[in-house]
């Protein structure tokens, strides 16, 4: 995986959580994702199709999950994990990889992505792509967030 | 949503477990779902885009997962977690969506839908949910276990 395409993403995220008004985003660090285990029981998932190939993932906790729900829609208190916040969730997933593929397409790859899906549960494993799996992680005001960035050459 | 989202990749579906898996595979029952459903415990997740934007699940129990990658590798697995029966079943789900979408692509030229790789989740209290999506199921009982086959489409331009 080129490291040229994982940049785009790390700034989608950032524009986005800048634009909701989500509290001092900043990256943490970045690894490879070595376990399948994913100890998230948030986790959206977005296709990419076209000049690259693969999945991201966005993975958090389901605190964090209603907390940024509860920014996004002005502070509105959130404290059941519902379809509010899950609708909220995935819109800023889809705003995240949008802006992120519009800065793909600035470096000249045109991709495509699809709609979210956002899986939840306890005890996950998960394979998000049959490759090597980058995991940038970020924390917030309202708590974690990972990135998994899984593109196929 | 239409039948004719999901024809395809039922179609697929059964002959891939019938003739790669030689499973038995009995009618199955068509279900609407709206936009969330309730996971058995493993899902293989597939996305498309081009003229249909949307996602494919493979939806079954950990012991049928357990069963079809036993039948695809000849070995003996012992949990759902382990790496290789999450490799079976994503590529049984590549396959069986691979075949769906050439056939779609043939039926309606133009549509030119492209595949995601395959994702695979396993875990306690599975719930899935696709925004703004409607989707459709079709339950379909094999010697394996059942199977459920959900298709979530939005239509896009063409």
């Amino acid at each position: 995986m080129d490291i040229k395409h994982i940049n785009p993403f790390i700034s989608g995220l950032l524009n986005v959580s800048g634009m909701l008004g989500l509290g001092g985003m900043q990256r943490t660090g970045i690894s490879k994702r070595e376990k399948l285990q994913t100890e998230h029981d948030v986790n959206i998932i977005i296709g990419l199709v076209g000049g690259l190939r693969g999945n991201v993932v966005f993975s958090m906790h389901e605190a964090t999950a209603c907390n940024i729900a509860s920014t996004m829609m002005g502070g509105m208190p959130v404290s059941q994990f519902d379809m509010m916040p899950r609708s909220a969730i995935c819109e800023m997933a889809n705003m995240i990889a949008g802006n992120s593929v519009s800065n793909l397409e600035q470096m000249g790859s045109l991709v495509d992505i699809t709609p979210p899906t956002l899986v939840s549960g306890k005890n996950m494993v998960s394979l998000i792509s049959q490759v090597e799996t980058l995991v940038v992680q970020f924390n917030s005001k309202e708590g974690p967030v990972e990135l998994n960035i899984a593109i196929e050459e | 949503m239409s039948t004719s989202h999901i024809a395809p990749f039922v179609k697929s579906s059964v002959t891939i477990f019938k003739d790669m898996l030689g499973l038995e595979v009995k009618s199955g029952t068509t279900e609407n779902e709206g936009d969330s459903f309730a996971s058995r415990g493993f899902s293989v997740i597939v996305g498309f885009t081009g003229g249909w934007k949307g996602r494919f699940f493979l939806d079954m129990t950990g012991a049928t997962a357990i069963q079809l990658a036993s039948t695809l590798t000849g070995e003996e697995y012992s949990s759902m977690a382990d790496e290789e029966v999450l490799l079976s079943g994503a590529e049984l789900g590549n396959i069986i969506s691979g075949n769906a979408i050439t056939d779609i692509n043939n039926t309606y030229p133009g549509l030119n839908l492209r595949l995601t790789p395959p994702s695979v989740f396993a875990g306690d209290d599975l719930s899935m949910f696709n925004v703004r999506l409607n989707s459709c199921s079709v339950l379909i009982d094999t010697s394996a276990g059942p199977i459920k086959i959900n298709v979530a489409v939005e239509e896009g331009k063409k």
